[in-house]
């Protein structure tokens, strides 16, 4: 079969890195500029506009409150997108140093209590241990963020691990080794690189149930407190009404499922732009 | 075209072909066409780059995404004409079935997770040409016992990776032959064997011409090869065609300039072996190995291995592959640790060395590896990566280690626009010379080259050989070159070790190294590379 109609087009990851990067600005000018580009207070309540449909004044309606859909999602943005970009790098930046540890001892103690202890992680629930830390810590922002890394990681460090092991195996590994790399630089020089791909293009596809995650904690009581605007806790909160007004959900999903999509098609650019062979494929 | 004085096998009409680089179709070939007479084998020769691959790749619908087909028809025996341009060429009726392929790494070709038994199964079957599988067995083992398997029946349960790179590729063509085919198109099917295993397939191959009546094209940049089994010899460069005709008359009286150059290039890896009184006179060893073992896996690799190296000395080691000469390079550059015995540098033994002062050691004793490309970091551009090791061992000051790195490309041969540009964009001959750079920055005692030429153009081999002459001549280090053709050994190195089965059977000077060697192992590997270059200028 003649597959060149089909061929890979070698323009495609410039335009989605371009893509991604131009929707994340749009995203980041709306939800920096909330307090002069929301038509209203996000936390004002109207009892006589309560579950209102879109219209010109609310474009995204009125929650059960009569607040603002829209002002609220714009001013929740801050919060959310705070809270899980600061999550998703702690959780990178651990998973990437545990996986490229265990990698390159592959083999030693070290390698298998890492990696005994990523296999307890992965078989305890995600909520349990996240009300065992809200239990033990207490509420607020800093502890929901110590809940969400301390299970997120795991998955960046099976896949760090596994693309450490796999560089490991390359000559330009051995060559390295042969012109008197410590294991530092082993690490930061020959492995990290190889990981990082791989582990980006994973963050933000994980960035949108990360999302998730901590609307569920919020709703546990971790993490931002009503009434403050958070889309987590708004689509949490929509969900009690959703059958009459089903256009509340509508503004926290529509900015989650923006982002998520613009860290998407950042991610898959930045792959594409790490892999120096993909560009020049003779 | 030229005549045939038979009927074609397979005939290939201008075939186009161009490739996508940086969004821009860069042509690669140009109304290209060849045939093949029944029983007939020709070799395809050309250096990379010269698009020979291309052509076995478009004839079977292997083309990657980026190749696109301007124009093409091929017709195999008397069947119709096949438009290669269009959407939907029948490629599973004719690939295999009656176009045979065999690949240059026969072990990636076959399925790790089959045995022989259960790809004879496979291929038979889906072809039709076996009704059971108990039918599928017995070609299975006719065909494995035609090529010289001494156990066919055992050899069906076999897994590839319990097969050498010689057996996977016997297996292979064992595997084309079940199915029949007119041609057999074999890319570069020897380039990965060591000699010993080179000679046997290329023998199997004529002689399955003979019983099978396959015709056959050769795809190959070795000289040797295609003077060793082709009736006609087709000489590619960058696309073209420059010249096409008997064997032996295209081999001695070449009438291309093209197919000179190759020939002369190839000629200048002398074939006089290197002067002993070149050796220099001994002073106090630099390297001293003692009774080194290793084994992988309970498997000993290296037996009770000795050898010395002083300053000024290149020392060859010949030998199959397998035969643990890797090994040996890996342990003295500190890859791996050897089980027993002992390596000096100048008396420290240096594999009781840990941390720091173990990465000393890599100031005096380097490696330049087979895969130059692989060897080096796809993200750094040449300037960085010849400063690494200056960086790893914290030598010098930035301006320092960029004004030295400078200085070792271009006595490496890598001109100053160059030395900006990372290894996609460049030859692997390049790649090789920034790997030795890279090796002598350090200004090593002892530089060790495993199979550094052998992945190389003959050109290109030359090139580097004379590189690494005019460099040790200039640093004085001492060299250990690895190879399994003992014609790079012989012109180069001052001595030979011939290594079988982890240990060296025969140390010789390179002139004193010949076919009336008492050694049994020593005179094989010489013969078979003698009748490989037989006939050759």
């Amino acid at each position: 079969m003649n597959m060149n109609k089909l061929a890979y087009n070698s323009n495609r990851p410039a335009l989605s890195l371009l893509a991604g990067l131009a929707l994340l600005g749009l995203l980041a000018v709306a939800i920096l500029g909330a307090p002069w580009l929301a038509p209203h207070d996000p936390l004002k309540q109207q009892a006589s506009e309560r579950l209102e449909k879109p219209s010109l004044q609310h474009p995204l309606g009125t929650d059960r409150f009569g607040r603002d859909v829209l002002s609220r999602a714009l001013h929740g943005g801050q919060s959310t997108l705070l809270a899980s970009l600061t999550a998703l790098a702690a959780a990178l930046a651990i998973g990437l140093l545990v996986g490229l540890l265990a990698g390159m001892f592959h083999g030693s103690a070290l390698d298998a209590a890492l990696m005994r202890l990523i296999d307890v992680l992965l078989a305890f629930p995600f909520m349990v241990l996240a009300m065992l830390v809200a239990a033990l810590f207490g509420t607020g922002l800093v502890h929901l963020l110590l809940a969400v890394v301390s299970v997120w990681w795991v998955s960046f460090a099976r896949l760090a691990r596994s693309a450490a092991l796999h560089a490991k195996s390359e000559t330009s590994y051995a060559a390295a080794r042969v012109l008197g790399a410590s294991s530092a630089s082993l690490l930061l020089r020959e492995l990290l690189p190889k990981a990082l791909g791989p582990s980006l293009v994973l963050a933000t596809f994980e960035l949108g149930s990360l999302i998730l995650s901590v609307a569920a904690l919020s709703f546990l009581g971790l993490g931002s407190q009503p009434p403050a605007p958070e889309w987590g806790s708004m689509l949490a909160d929509g969900r009690d009404h959703f059958l009459q007004a089903p256009h509340i959900l509508l503004g926290p999903a529509l900015f989650i499922v923006l982002t998520v999509l613009a860290f998407n098609l950042i991610g898959e650019g930045l792959r594409d732009r790490l892999d120096p062979y993909e560009k020049s494929d003779v | 075209m030229s005549k045939l004085n038979r009927p074609a096998a397979l005939r290939l009409h201008n075939l186009q072909v161009s490739y996508t680089q940086n969004g821009r179709p860069v042509p690669v070939l140009g109304k290209l066409s060849l045939a093949l007479g029944q029983g007939e084998i020709v070799s395809l020769l050309g250096e990379s780059g010269s698009g020979k691959s291309t052509i076995a790749k478009a004839m079977t619908g292997l083309l990657p995404p980026s190749a696109a087909i301007g124009g093409g028809e091929l017709i195999v025996g008397d069947g119709a004409a096949v438009d290669l341009t269009v959407n939907g060429v029948p490629w599973s009726k004719l690939r295999g079935r009656k176009i045979g392929l065999l690949f240059q790494d026969a072990q990636q070709a076959l399925n790790p997770l089959l045995t022989v038994r259960a790809h004879f199964r496979e291929s038979l079957r889906f072809h039709r040409l076996a009704s059971s599988a108990k039918e599928a067995d017995g070609i299975g083992a006719r065909l494995l016992a035609q090529l010289r398997f001494s156990d066919p029946t055992a050899m069906l349960d076999r897994y590839p990776f319990q097969l050498s790179g010689g057996m996977c590729q016997r297996v292979c063509l064992a595997l084309s032959l079940s199915l029949k085919p007119a041609v057999l198109i074999a890319d570069e099917p020897t380039s990965a064997l060591d000699t010993v295993s080179q000679k046997e397939v290329l023998d199997l191959l004529r002689r399955v011409r003979e019983e099978h009546g396959v015709a056959i094209l050769l795809v190959t940049h070795d000289i040797a090869v295609a003077n060793a089994v082709s009736d006609r010899i087709i000489v590619l460069n960058r696309g073209v065609i420059e010249e096409e005709g008997e064997a032996r008359a295209v081999l001695s009286r070449p009438q291309a300039a093209y197919t000179r150059k190759l020939i002369a290039s190839r000629s200048r890896i002398a074939d006089a072996p290197r002067r002993s009184d070149e050796m220099p006179t001994a002073s106090e060893p630099v390297l001293e190995i003692g009774r080194l073992d290793k084994s992988f896996h309970k498997r000993p690799v290296l037996r009770q291995l000795d050898l010395t190296l002083h300053r000024g000395d290149i020392v060859g080691i010949l030998g199959q592959s397998g035969c643990g000469k890797s090994t040996l390079a890996r342990c003295i550059a500190g890859l791996e640790r050897p089980d027993g015995g002992r390596i000096l540098y100048r008396g420290t033994d240096v594999v009781r060395l840990r941390g720091r002062a173990r990465r000393e050691i890599c100031r005096h004793i380097q490696l330049v590896f087979q895969d130059a490309r692989a060897s080096l970091n796809p993200r750094r551009t040449a300037v960085q990566l010849v400063q690494e090791p200056l960086r790893y061992l914290r030598i010098g000051s930035r301006r320092e280690r960029e004004a030295l790195a400078r200085f070792y490309l271009n006595e490496a041969g890598i001109a100053d626009e160059l030395q900006e540009r990372r290894p996609p964009q460049l030859s692997t001959g390049q790649c090789q010379r920034i790997a030795i750079a890279r090796a002598l920055i350090l200004q090593p005692d002892v530089l060790i080259c495993d199979e550094a030429v052998s992945a190389l153009d003959m050109s290109v081999q030359a090139q580097i050989l004379a590189l690494l002459q005019r460099l040790h001549r200039q640093f004085g280090f001492a060299m250990i070159m690895i190879s399994h053709d003992v014609r790079v050994l012989r012109s180069f190195c001052h001595s030979i070790a011939v290594m079988n089965e982890g240990s060296f059977c025969e140390v010789k000077p390179a002139e004193a190294l010949h076919l009336e060697s008492r050694q049994p192992y020593t005179r094989l590997l010489l013969q078979c590379a003698g009748e490989l270059e037989a006939g050759l200028g």
